[in-house]
């Protein structure tokens, strides 16, 4: 049970910004976990879930959003291939059309925000929404702030020459979104018959 | 604690063997002193269960005093038998770890720790029978009565009201309100439990019993007080400034005291009940630097009866 | 020193020159020096919650509120705790990590040393922070370092900036620290360790290290979620724990146990690390069963992450649950038995030298055992109906707390002192401390236990006279207690100014961190790291740790005498 080989702590000192980034997001999962948890235990145990006025979420607009950020996980894939094969220009492209398809969620999102009948105050039901949308909404905004970084960082000479960890890191943590988002959309739009 | 190495470990002499076992026999008994001891500690008995409670206390002392007089026992005999002697540089014989051991010494406390548990479970579906605890919502629709059999309704229902910093109790079939909690001997009582502010604890020490009363919710409780007596009822729960002088006083009285004092209580008027935060609140309000913000104090609430909570109580 | 051993590329390094103390004063991103000053400021903030603790134990000791007013008291306890978990026990402990585990594993240094550097700098940040609530009008939180609502966001001013609104800002600060701090030591303990070193050759420390920062990412982010929603209620009146708005008080009380619960093992996982390391040192002997008491760490931390519900048996949780979450929290005694066990076959037949670092183990082990018993009590529903929320749990987890963990820290202090600042502590000073703090610990937490039977709750400024007289009993063990650090500061200030030279090895003990000479040069073992070819704790075996050992203990030792 011994005797496996450790890593070579000498010479130039390897890079652990990866290991440390996946480690990170596992540990913010935790956070959506605790939210998500939140709002079904109040909603099962609310007697009167809805605020007076509101009949429920309108779900086709969120939905269109969905297929958005949804297939804006296949385009950055596509970018960290063209990356993979040294095809700079074309990852470049992938990597735009990706932050173009975030951007557009974040609009849609603030469009749907903006038409809602009920605030941030309005019960249990207006605070988890608010919460939860707005938590994720932020990190949707800090992927396309990251993606800008290392769309500027490409133009860097030489820099992505041997492949970049910040891409697979960035990559990384938009899927994340993804996933967190489908997750999202299933509980709040949804699930809305309690 | 025998030697764990199996190569060099020289026979134990009949001697040593008598000694350990005789050390066993008075660790025993060390135990079973403290287990009686132990009924010691706590308040009198007041309420069915509390000798259930307490059972399971003692029983926890005596199984604890053992495991902590063998470990202390061993610490001791080291330190006093297994000291390097002066200048002596050299390391012991290297043991590194004996397997058999290591299964014993996880199954000896998985054994202890789940008849404990075992022992504990029992103890707590008598009291759920005793007493069930869980809570049902306010605006539930039907009042529930917590799901006891039919035949064992409770003779009595009282309506405790907490909020900062008061009790307030309410008899609806007399038609009485008090600030000092009355109970029939030997009658079961079920207690309607509801905060008008935040979290406080219905906890009567005595009674071996608490309950967490939280804003929102109205929670059914029941008990059966068996000892006469004058008892404190405690806030259990920080509720914030005057959380520790928001006490009560619980009088355990015969049926036919109870009937008295009910009737008594019943045509008196209403008057303002016991609140000392009210009346610290008021001596505060004249100093000129009285200390960090409160949140003041709801009125006392208007009672037939506000009773005493400043006479000598049995625990 | 001579010049040769400076450019040498063999090992060992050279220990560095006298560099200038201020470098613990600014962003260094040295795990040495950001180890030291965690250590340093932990202590610094341990003054005044004990002093915080001084005054409570002061108003506690006659039964009426005659010393401070109510409003000052709640503000002191809540800040007592907060203090002392916060700012006192979790730096302190990650300043031990920051200086053990590079040096335990022969890594140069932390995987991420400038994120490391501004995890560390977010402590006085925070500590200011909760300091300065002190001094804002109302003052500071009061609703227990729980602040359970819906006492927390009463706001009696309705002020935006208030106490308890700081207090929450402090908190999701130290969290965000925290994270920082455990992806840093979990990246470093996974990926950084020397040549040879596989995970069954790792120092026990560097298990529970790893084990308690993985509870940190577990559970912190849980209580960060929950203090948001706290936060937003206090502040910007939403309701997700307000009755009237349809939110649960309860609700908080599971996202802030399934972090808070975990985080006692967070703090004592670190200590049984310490106590593996130093009972084989001072008793000559390998630890018993390492491999076992490894894999209970883990054990643990997965029984610790599903207990949380014991905190509130009494708020109305249903009976199946009840039952559950009880027996979970038992079965936590029988990998904490197993490394108990291992201790005690450990120092069994050893060569015992009752040194102070040695007398802390040995006493925070009698401690922690004793707490172990109390903490199998509370586990128990009926007992914990009865004595929740009263003094007993308050005596079971200072025991845990300050008689275990606490003495612990204490002992991996003076164990490892002539380590990193190259000087030896003084041994009287130490028994004198080791001396009171034990007596002190002891009158003051076991009086606890018959008040929390007799039925006087936690948290009270004022209480019935029948109390009084362990109280009376508690205080002066407090105050015992406050008098045992000054021989501590006196023995770590004077020793490290001008206490004896210490060797790279002053108690002859095995472990990659004694190959390097006290204190170490910035980089530990630069390029040279040895190659470990043994298990731990070879005491007795005559087995080298590492390869190639004797030649870099003579060069060390030459070092130390041509210096």
């Amino acid at each position: 049970m011994t005797a496996t080989t450790g890593q070579p702590a000498t010479g130039e000192h390897p890079n652990h910004n990866l290991t440390g980034f996946i480690i990170f997001l596992c540990s913010e999962s935790v956070i959506f976990l605790a939210f998500f948890s939140g709002f079904a235990l109040l909603k099962t145990s609310a007697l009167n879930w809805l605020p007076a006025g509101v009949d429920g979420l309108e779900w086709r607009m969120p939905l269109i959003n969905t297929v958005v950020l949804v297939s804006s996980s296949g385009t950055i894939w596509l970018a960290e291939r063209c990356m993979a094969k040294g095809n700079l220009p074309g990852f470049r492209a992938f990597w735009l059309l990706t932050m173009a398809l975030g951007a557009y969620f974040l609009y849609g999102q603030a469009v749907e925000w903006g038409g809602l009948q009920f605030g941030f105050t309005s019960g249990v039901f207006g605070g988890t929404f608010y919460l939860l949308t707005g938590f994720h909404g932020l990190h949707v905004a800090t992927g396309v702030f990251l993606m800008g970084l290392m769309l500027v960082k490409s133009f860097i000479p030489q820099n992505y020459a041997g492949g970049e960890q910040g891409v697979q890191a960035t990559s990384l943590f938009w899927h994340f979104v993804d996933v967190i988002w489908i997750i999202l959309f299933v509980l709040i739009y949804v699930w809305q018959r309690s | 604690m025998s030697n764990p190495s199996g190569r060099s470990r020289p026979p134990i002499s009949s001697v040593g063997l008598v000694a350990l076992l005789g050390w066993i026999g008075l660790l025993i008994a060390l135990s079973w002193w403290m287990a009686q001891q132990a009924y010691r500690w706590l308040p009198v008995q007041a309420s069915t269960a509390a000798p259930l409670v307490d059972g399971l206390f003692s029983f926890e002392t005596g199984i604890g005093t053992f495991v902590f007089g063998a470990v202390v026992s061993v610490m001791v005999w080291v330190v006093v038998m297994h000291r390097a002697e002066k200048y002596d540089e050299t390391d012991a014989e290297p043991i590194e770890g004996n397997t058999r051991l290591e299964v014993v010494w996880t199954a000896i406390p998985f054994v202890l720790v789940m008849a404990i548990a075992v022992y504990a479970i029992q103890v707590n579906t008598r009291l759920g029978v005793l007493g069930p605890m869980e809570h049902i919502h306010l605006a539930n629709p039907v009042e529930e009565q917590g799901g006891y059999p039919a035949d064992r309704l409770p003779a009595e229902q009282v309506e405790v009201i907490a909020r900062q910093w008061s009790w307030e109790f309410r008899y609806p079939d007399a038609n009485v309100s008090t600030t000092e909690l009355h109970l029939p001997v030997d009658q079961p009582v079920t207690f309607r439990l509801v905060s008008e502010d935040v979290l406080h604890g219905f906890y009567i020490p005595a009674f071996r019993l608490k309950q967490d009363v939280i804003p929102g919710r109205a929670i059914n409780f029941n008990l059966t007080p068996t000892r006469e007596g004058r008892y404190r009822l405690r806030d259990s729960q920080f509720s914030g400034t005057w959380f520790a002088a928001n006490q009560a006083d619980v009088v355990v009285e015969s049926q036919e005291e109870y009937q008295a004092w009910l009737q008594h209580a019943a045509h008196q008027p209403l008057q303002p009940g016991l609140s000392d935060a009210v009346g610290e609140y008021g001596t505060r309000k004249q100093l000129k630097n009285p200390g960090w913000a409160t949140v003041p104090p709801a009125p006392p609430p208007q009672v037939n009866v506000p009773g005493s909570n400043t006479l000598p109580h049995d625990a | 020193m001579t010049p040769e051993f400076m450019t040498s590329a063999t090992f060992p390094a050279s220990p560095p020159e006298n560099r200038s103390w201020t470098r613990y004063f600014g962003f260094n991103t040295d795990a040495k020096v950001i180890g030291i000053q965690y250590i340093v400021t932990a202590f610094f903030f341990f003054l005044i919650g004990g002093l915080l603790a001084m005054i409570i134990r002061g108003e506690l000791i006659t039964p009426a509120a005659d010393l401070v007013d109510r409003t000052v008291y709640n503000g002191i306890y809540t800040m007592h705790g907060t203090i002392m978990l916060f700012l006192f026990i979790f730096p302190v402990l990650n300043g031990l990590n920051n200086l053990l585990i590079p040096t335990m594993i022969g890594a140069p240094d932390m995987a991420f040393p400038r994120l490391n550097a501004v995890a560390f700098w977010l402590v006085p940040i925070f500590g200011s922070l909760l300091i300065a609530s002190f001094f804002v009008p109302g003052g500071p939180a009061y609703s227990g370092w729980w602040s359970y609502p819906p006492v927390s966001i009463q706001n009696p001013l309705g002020h935006f900036v208030n106490g308890q609104g700081l207090w929450l800002t402090a908190v999701a600060l130290s969290g965000v620290s925290s994270i920082m701090g455990a992806v840093n030591f979990v990246t470093t303990i996974l990926r950084m360790r020397a040549p040879g070193m596989g995970f069954f050759r790792m120092p026990v420390f560097c298990w529970t290290a790893l084990a308690a920062q993985s509870l940190q990412l577990i559970g912190l982010p849980a209580l960060t979620g929950g203090a948001v929603m706290l936060l937003m209620d206090l502040s910007f009146g939403t309701s997700f724990y307000q009755a009237e708005g349809g939110g649960d008080p309860v609700l908080y009380q599971h996202f802030f146990w399934f972090y808070s619960h975990p985080a006692v093992y967070v703090i004592i996982l670190p200590v049984f690390g310490i106590f593996s390391e130093l009972f084989p040192v001072y008793s000559r002997k390998p630890l018993f069963g390492y491999v076992y008491v490894s894999l209970a760490s883990f054990i643990i931390v997965g029984l610790g992450l599903i207990v949380w519900v014991h905190h509130f048996f009494t708020s109305g949780v249903p009976q199946w649950m009840r039952n559950l979450f009880m027996v979970n929290t038992m079965l936590i005694s029988v990998p904490t038995g197993v490394k108990v066990f291992a201790w005690l076959g450990t120092i069994w037949r050893g060569k015992l030298r009752l040194t102070t670092p040695m007398l802390f183990c040995l006493g925070g082990l009698f401690n922690f055992v004793f707490a172990g018993i109390t903490g199998v009590m509370l586990a128990t529903v009926p007992v914990d109906i009865h004595v929740s929320n009263t003094y007993f749990v308050v005596g079971h987890f200072h025991y845990v707390i300050y008689g275990a963990a606490v003495m612990g820290i204490f002992a991996a202090i003076y164990h490892w002192f002539p380590k990193f600042t190259g000087r030896m502590p003084y041994e009287g000073l130490g028994k004198l401390h080791f001396l009171l703090t034990f007596v002190g610990a002891n009158l003051n937490f076991l009086p606890m236990h018959p008040l929390g039977l007799m039925g006087m709750p936690r948290r009270v400024s004022s209480y019935d006279p029948e109390f009084a007289f362990w109280n009376v009993l508690a205080s002066l063990g407090a105050f015992l207690l406050g008098v045992s650090i000054i021989p501590f500061l006196l023995n770590m200030v004077s020793a490290w100014v001008r206490g004896p030279k210490a060797p790279h090895n002053p108690w002859n003990a095995i472990g990659l961190e004694w190959l390097l000479p006290s204190p170490p040069p910035e980089d530990n073992f630069g390029e040279h790291v040895p190659t470990v070819i043994s298990r731990p704790y070879g005491y007795g075996t005559g087995e080298p740790l590492v390869e190639n050992q004797a030649e870099i203990e003579r060069q060390l030792t030459l070092q130390e005498a041509s210096a």
